[in-house]
């Protein structure tokens, strides 16, 4: 018994926390593209990770991931994104695969195509937005200035 | 064979007894080899592919970031397997290739797991741990896709293998580590603003993966790549893939 070998449980028990510690510092450590503040971006501007601007960008936008426009940041260009999180200005078309949300200080003039959307009581918003999942006859709502929605959220039927 | 090349500053006496307590573990696992100190006007690319022409196999680093950067930027073509000891004070590329500073790092090189690195490329050179150019008004074309400016003068770094660390404001007492060496070269811009009437201020910095970089300026910039400075008009940045061949540790972080 003294001279018994250690049992391999052990060792393998050891070694899967280090794994998962190294897969998730990995996904912690991923780099995402950031706009400072008062950096101007002009161009095809993409991205293979999640992209967060702060300054000023023109001409377009692409990610698969997420795009995060902070308050005061703007966007002249055209965003196709997989999801986004809008406060600042956009002023451009807006294709985005999955969810947007327009947060209260958000301003976007453009036509927005999106799975799911959510807007913040305070957003501004002038254009067409587009949904999947309604009728030929009712393809899309054509909206004008939205002042101050009183419920948070836009809801369809699915 | 084994080929050590030692730093200069590693002649100080509070490095002796590190020095000798390497060569002793080096001995134990039979991997003591040759060794050369690097001097100031030594050219370590001819050195190195002088003993490559002997039988060497593997070159080894003895010393820190500075070392690792001045020989590795100059000998990254060499056919051959590169080994890093990092031993005493600024070693941060250590802990990106899981190497431990001391004697731990005999242990690592022993086991001989090796990756291929990436390395920069600078207006033919290479580069391996970082490439800083100095704050002046620039323009850096990305990919040839986008371009970015700043309202006034900016500072780049490119960072490969040296992390780059940096500090939100005064009060931010995080200090804020970004590790590279994922496949992309990162450049961290850092805009200046001229916020009060004694000087400049730092702002936050942006932050863009990239695998090519074009950088010109109205006027000549300085620019430091691996310790080394010179002035330049435009620069052009480029990752080479796989250029490398690294003995690395288990806690690397990539």
């Amino acid at each position: 018994m003294i001279f018994q070998r250690p049992a391999p449980k052990n060792i393998e028990e050891n070694n899967e926390p280090e794994v998962n510690e190294l897969s998730r510092q990995h996904v912690q450590d991923e780099v995402e593209t950031v706009v400072g503040p008062s950096v101007t971006v002009e161009g095809d501007f993409a991205s293979e990770g999640n992209i967060v601007v702060k300054g000023t960008v023109s001409g377009s936008v692409f990610t698969s991931k997420h795009l995060t426009v902070e308050m005061g940041a703007k966007i002249m260009a055209n965003v196709r994104a997989g999801s986004a999180t809008i406060a600042g200005e956009v002023k451009g078309n807006m294709k985005i695969k999955e969810s947007l949300e327009l947060v209260s200080t958000s301003r976007v003039v453009g036509d927005i195509d999106v799975k799911n959307l959510k807007i913040e009581s305070g957003a501004l918003l002038y254009g067409k937005i587009t949904m999947p999942g309604i009728e030929s006859g009712e393809k899309s709502v054509k909206t004008k200035l939205f002042k101050k929605t009183e419920d948070a959220g836009v809801q369809f039927a699915s | 064979m084994y080929v050590y090349i030692y730093d200069n500053f590693l002649r100080q006496k509070n490095f002796l007894s590190t020095i000798h307590s390497m060569e002793v573990v080096l001995t134990d696992y039979g991997i003591a080899g040759k060794i050369l100190r690097l001097q100031n006007y030594t050219d370590s690319k001819a050195v190195i592919e002088d003993e490559i022409k002997r039988g060497a196999k593997t070159i080894v680093i003895v010393g820190n970031d500075a070392t690792f950067g001045q020989i590795l930027s100059r000998s990254a073509t060499c056919d051959c397997t590169f080994g890093f000891l990092p031993v005493g004070p600024n070693n941060t590329i250590a802990e990106v290739l899981g190497i431990p500073v001391g004697i731990e790092a005999c242990t690592v090189l022993s086991r001989r797991r090796k990756e291929f690195l990436d390395v920069g490329w600078m207006n033919n050179r290479y580069f391996v741990s970082q490439l800083r150019v100095m704050p002046a008004k620039l323009e850096v074309i990305y990919d040839e896709r986008f371009k970015v400016t700043a309202a006034d003068k900016m500072e780049v770094i490119v960072c490969n293998l040296q992390p780059f660390f940096w500090k939100k404001d005064k009060k931010d007492t995080e200090q804020r580590v970004v590790h590279p060496q994922d496949g992309k070269l990162e450049a961290f811009i850092r805009p200046l603003t001229k916020s009060s009437w004694w000087g400049y201020k730092y702002e936050e910095p942006s932050i863009f993966p990239f695998e090519e970089m074009i950088i010109t300026g109205k006027e000549a910039f300085a620019v430091e790549a691996d310790g080394k400075l010179s002035k330049e008009v435009k620069v052009k940045i480029k990752l080479a893939h796989s250029k490398v061949e690294m003995i690395v540790g288990r806690d690397r972080k990539f």
